[in-house]
């Protein structure tokens, strides 16, 4: 049914658009899968806008409102129609119209959800290994929420209230219907790129099925995977489990709590902080006590503390050592004045003085001369028969000759005969 | 024995201990003792110094805490 046209025989538009129309009608009734964008009522005409669930495609859809009631889908909603095309060959333009609107059923998307969820599961994208710890105290928190959401709200003010000075980025994103996960992925990629950024919090308020299927979204689950920065997920209440949670490094069961993990309570932490404090300051003081008194106790010790006495001592030393020298001199001039005085009493004990004394005399010649030499006369002139000078043991006069026998002297040879205090000149008769 | 030391505190302390444990030993000549005497006097000078430092930083750091006010006053919070 081709058109046979060329220049010199063209077919007026009409008969286009009517050809095309033939076509379209040809397709006949068909069942189409889709995800409601928007839709407008207009009277009894409800005009929707069905959009491809991957590709970025959408077609016109028209229905009646009796057929849109019957299931009342929301904008978001995947839905499966019943429906003829159509070409309006007056205006040129093509339409869906849907006889029959079905949503996809609850048990049909857990199916897929769950099915995506093992797959991801298998791939090892929720593995514990795979989870990074948040910080303690974030610099900057990354935060994707809906525009002017409660959820926003409640994560902020309980944060500052449990840390005032924290501090937010905030990406506000659609966070429900067809372009949601395109926009969190965008939020969460300019989030991740923000080296300030610490941590990413992703969140929404509770919903529907439906309305949470844009947070297990493959696409941003594997952005979440691929994040650089650790990524919590809170989302809805404490039973809506979006795949987001398993990929998430952490899970907070609603946007308050949150809040509460990612950011401490300061007023805690500062009681916990004084205390330490405390406790560090008596250790500290403690310490410094003790290693005090121990330096006292070593300053006062008397090798520190006296060191006159280590001199003291040395003189005391000195002290003694000159006492036991003048002792030991002393001693020796004692002995020595002892021996002396036995010595002079030994040697008068010998001299022969003593013996004279007792009335022996010694005789005396004094060969070469006659005379016995005289001292010098103390008392004037030559007196040749004066008596000697008495003997004393220190003064034994000129020496002589000690007569032992007779046969010794000569007739005639003249003797001194020596007293203990004088002596007498004889003469020798013959004999 | 060089002016000024950087000695710590732990170092002065056991090297005064070791100075006086020697001085009390005795078997020195004087110029010895005098010599340990007096270098024990400049680290007991040090350890004294360094304690003294240490209390006047810890009484400051708890003046300071009294005149911190509230709590959430202070800056990192």
């Amino acid at each position: 049914m081709a058109l046979e046209t060329s220049a010199e025989a063209p077919v007026p538009v009409r008969t286009v658009l009517q050809a095309v129309g033939g076509w379209i009608g040809k397709l006949g009734r068909i069942w189409v899968e889709g995800q409601i964008a928007e839709f407008k009522k207009r009277g009894n005409t409800v005009f929707l806008t069905l959009r491809d669930p991957i590709a970025a495609v959408s077609a016109q859809v028209i229905c009646t409102r009796q057929v849109f009631e019957a299931v009342a889908p929301v904008e978001g909603a995947r839905v499966v129609m019943f429906v003829r095309p159509d070409f309006n060959a007056t205006r040129g333009s093509f339409a869906l119209t849907a006889i029959e609107i079905r949503a996809v059923g609850i048990g049909e998307l857990l199916a897929r959800l769950e099915k995506l969820r093992a797959q991801l599961a298998a791939e090892g994208l929720f593995s514990v290994e795979r989870k990074r710890a948040l910080p303690f105290l974030p610099g900057v928190i990354g935060l994707v929420c809906g525009r002017n959401s409660a959820a926003e709200r409640d994560v902020v003010q309980n944060a500052e209230r449990r840390w005032p000075a924290v501090r937010f980025r905030i990406e506000q994103s659609a966070v429900q219907g067809p372009y949601a996960a395109g926009e969190v992925i965008e939020a969460l990629r300019k989030l991740d790129a923000d080296p300030q950024v610490d941590v990413i919090v992703i969140t929404r308020g509770g919903g529907s099925l439906e309305d949470l299927l844009p947070f297990s979204d493959e696409a941003l689950l594997r952005a979440v995977a691929a994040c650089r920065t650790p990524v919590v997920s809170a989302i809805g209440h404490e039973q809506d489990s979006p795949l987001l949670d398993y990929v998430a490094d952490l899970r907070a069961s609603t946007p308050t709590d949150a809040a509460k993990r990612i950011v401490p309570d300061v007023a805690e932490q500062l009681a916990l902080v004084t205390q330490l404090r405390d406790r560090a300051r008596r250790c500290m003081r403690g310490w410094l006590d003790r290693e005090q008194s121990w330096l006292d106790a070593t300053r006062s010790r008397p090798a520190l503390a006296d060191p006159v006495r280590e001199i003291e001592r040395q003189a005391e030393q000195v002290d003694a050592l000159i006492r036991r020298a003048r002792q030991s001199l002393d001693a020796g001039l004692a002995r020595a004045g002892d021996d002396v005085a036995h010595t002079r009493a030994r040697l008068l004990a010998l001299s022969p003085a003593a013996t004279l004394r007792r009335g022996y005399a010694i005789v005396l010649r004094y060969p070469g001369g006659d005379d016995p030499p005289q001292t010098p006369p103390a008392h004037g002139g030559p007196a040749p028969h004066a008596p000697r000078p008495p003997l004393r043991g220190d003064d034994p006069g000129p020496p002589g000759t000690v007569v032992r026998a007779a046969a010794e002297v000569s007739p005639g040879e003249r003797l001194t005969i020596r007293f203990a205090d004088d002596q007498l000149t004889v003469g020798v008769d013959h004999e | 024995m060089t002016d000024r030391e950087a000695l710590s505190y732990e170092q002065a302390r056991d090297e005064l201990a070791s100075v006086v444990k020697r001085l009390e030993a005795g078997g020195l000549t004087l110029e010895q003792s005098l010599d340990l005497w007096q270098r024990g006097e400049k680290l007991a000078a040090i350890c004294a110094e360094w304690l003294d430092g240490a209390r006047a930083r810890l009484t400051a750091a708890m003046a300071a805490r009294e005149t911190d006010g509230a709590p959430g006053a202070e800056a990192p919070f």
